[in-house]
């Protein structure tokens, strides 16, 4: 590889373009949408205030789609940093049960008489630990061994999800309610682990989230390590070559990446479910969670506001039903806003001559300039 | 002797493979091209509701299968758009390719006053030979007690085994996965091979899918493959991106989703969940152990994959 290192100047895309596209995916996605739902013989119109008047009419709608869009801002943080630097932990989903497994087991076996603050934060943490646990199996071996990070953790994924359905549907392990003899379910966490609820349904995990994704976005644009990480990210040789240990970042990236996805799960065990539900967290949160990077270009701070759009979407959809339309509805929507997200990458990648009516000549006739 | 706890499982692996062979075989031609393509999932569910539907509405069985096969691939040209032309992230867009593809299919599953959702099958695939070969020792229920589409996928891996080692075209798919740069230089059309082979990808990723909704489940549900797509994405690698293995590992899956009900009869008992495990616990070991060797070399993964390839930066 005598290649001569060219550093080849990526054309910068104007701001309004990078706010633009992912607008525009969701329009895009909203009308595609549209016109499948008037081909199937249903009106689009009542279908979208249906969705809007669920997700936002009213202070219980709107706290619902706050508590649906909690673990996706972190599932979105989790990916996002990840994504960011070329490591492909497709495994949030594990990661987030995992941390929902570790987190449920300090808070059954917490003495019920531990001071509230201590409780919470010792069953937060062992959320996040637990992740980034989840997140090292896939994590040392990519850096030590070079294995594939996107196979191991989508079996991670599914590994995690048969033990915490063994946990508690399986087995009579100390996760399963004992009292709970007909139909098996978690068992609570103590009383003074769970977060207190301020408005309707939803409580302090909202800020967590919302914390973690500004730590997350001052780490990376505001410090020296956040810096070498974007290093990192560009290019292994350029961070090779100023002298960054390229494996040990690309680690802890991984390790962190699964703290914030176990982070999801713990703030669900502190928070709305109290203890660890199988089918509540079996709800493709960490899959949602990369549409919710993607979309928001891998912006931490971008994720909240697309986060509460993802989480609308999910609080929406059940509603869908009482109109008699399905709720994969929302599916087909969430997928539709990801595949224009990703085309639309295209054009803020490669800079266009004609960038007005970007929707209609993406494909065939974009013209390329070659810088 | 054909009764026997081993004959059934052996049996009742092949059956339960079978859509895995389908997948891995299209995502290794897929991947051979240097694409890879996460959407396995989203694609079989896609032909599992149509090859469903098609079959419900005609009673043919056939109709089904190349339904199926078209919806597939249909929805795989949106990968190969963002892909190939675009040359955007594949991970994410075959990651969309998923989500979309299942809401599609459990939209279409769902919708209008009569649904498909909890209807039995029109026609289902069944074993083809009369039952008195089928009742021959040993070798009546591992050659003759399969369906059409059991045949069909041992036709597939030959064929596309014979295609990717022993022909020309073959030969173009791994230059353009392996180094699209002189591939191109040497006259082949990367784009076009790379279209073709993620369609390839999609129609059998597709026919999998029916496998499901016309032979094993015999009446429609929301998600009638469990996470056979994903599975898929695995075996390739276990198969080293060849065929013949596939279809081995493919059966080794199998066996593994009935080893369940197999320990029972034996009256071992080992918790469902657990043996559930075991597949993607023996991917990740397999993994680790190919891994230590010659990296990817020893696995034979393709060069290119999952790079983008333009013709301007060369």
């Amino acid at each position: 590889m005598s290649r001569r290192f060219i550093v080849e100047p990526r054309g910068l895309a104007p701001w309004w373009l990078k706010l633009l596209i992912p607008i525009g995916s969701v329009i895009a996605a909203l009308a595609l949408g549209a016109l499948f739902l008037a081909i199937t013989g249903n009106d689009w119109v009542e279908v979208y205030t249906k969705m809007a008047d669920t997700a936002f009419g009213s202070g219980r709608g709107f706290a619902e789609t706050l508590v649906s869009s909690t673990p996706l801002i972190l599932t979105g943080v989790a990916a996002a940093i990840a994504f960011k630097m070329l490591v492909w932990n497709i495994g949030g989903e594990g990661q987030l049960m995992f941390g929902a497994i570790a987190a449920a087991g300090v808070g059954i076996w917490l003495s019920s008489s531990t001071p509230a603050v201590i409780a919470v934060i010792a069953v937060v943490l062992a959320g996040a630990v637990g992740g980034a646990f989840w997140a090292s199996l896939a994590a040392v071996p990519k850096v030590y061994l070079g294995t594939n990070e996107i196979i191991t953790t989508l079996m991670l994924n599914f590994i995690a999800l048969n033990l915490m359905q063994y946990l508690v549907l399986g087995s009579f392990s100390p996760w399963r309610d004992p009292e709970a003899t007909q139909f098996p379910q978690g068992r609570p966490i103590i009383d003074n682990a769970r977060l207190p609820e301020f408005f309707h349904r939803l409580d302090w995990g909202l800020f967590i989230a919302i914390a973690v994704a500004i730590v997350a976005w001052f780490v990376i644009s505001k410090t020296r390590s956040g810096f070498e990480y974007r290093i990192v990210g560009d290019s292994f040789d350029t961070a090779r070559y100023v002298g960054i240990k390229v494996p040990r970042k690309v680690l802890s990236v991984f390790l962190a990446s699964g703290a914030a996805a176990g982070l999801a799960g713990s703030i669900l065990v502190v928070g709305i479910l109290g203890k660890m539900d199988p089918r509540s967290l079996d709800l493709g949160l960490g899959f949602t969670g990369i549409i919710v990077a993607a979309l928001a270009r891998l912006n931490p701070i971008a994720i909240i506001p697309v986060a509460i759009l993802m989480g609308a979407l999910n609080n929406a959809g059940p509603a869908l039903q009482s109109i008699g339309v399905p709720s994969a509805t929302v599916k087909i929507l969430q997928g539709a806003i990801l595949i224009f997200a990703v085309a639309g990458e295209f054009l803020i990648m490669n800079r266009i001559k004609r960038p007005k009516r970007v929707a209609d000549d993406v494909p065939a006739e974009a013209e390329v300039s070659s810088a | 002797m054909n009764d026997s706890v081993v004959m059934l499982t052996i049996v009742a692996a092949i059956g339960l493979g079978t859509p895995l062979v389908f997948a891995t075989v299209g995502e290794i031609l897929t991947e051979r091209s240097g694409i890879l393509n996460l959407g396995v999932q989203g694609m079989m569910l896609i032909g599992a509701v149509m090859g469903f539907w098609a079959t419900f509405q005609t009673g043919s069985l056939w109709l089904g299968v190349i339904v199926a096969m078209i919806a597939g691939a249909a929805l795989s040209v949106i990968h190969a758009f963002n892909s190939v032309t675009l040359r955007v992230s594949q991970i994410v867009s075959g990651l969309a390719l998923t989500i979309f593809g299942t809401g599609l299919a459990i939209f279409i599953g769902r919708a209008g006053s009569d649904a498909l959702v909890g209807r039995p099958s029109r026609a289902i695939f069944e074993s083809i030979f009369p039952q008195s070969l089928i009742d021959i020792p040993i070798v009546g229920p591992l050659i003759f007690g399969h369906d059409a589409l059991i045949y069909l996928s041992w036709v597939v891996v030959g064929v596309a085994s014979y295609y990717l080692f022993h022909t020309r075209p073959g030969l173009t798919v791994r230059a353009v996965g392996e180094d699209p740069a002189s591939a191109e230089s040497a006259g082949i059309n990367v784009t076009r091979v790379r279209y073709i082979h993620v369609m390839l990808g999609g129609a059998l990723a597709g026919l999998g899918g029916a496998y499901f909704s016309l032979a094993l489940v015999p009446s429609w549900q929301d998600n009638p493959i469990g996470s056979a797509g994903w599975i898929a994405i695995a075996l390739v690698i276990l198969a080293s991106w060849r065929p013949w293995r596939a279809l081995w590992v493919a059966y080794l899956f199998g066996a593994a989703g009935r080893i369940n009900f197999t320990f029972q009869t034996l009256q071992i008992n080992i918790p469902a969940n657990l043996l559930a495990m075991l597949p993607f616990i023996l991917a990740i070991v397999a993994m680790l152990i190919l891994a230590s060797g010659k990296r990817g070399r020893l696995l034979g993964a393709p060069e290119a994959l999952g790079i983008p390839y333009s013709r301007e930066e060369r």
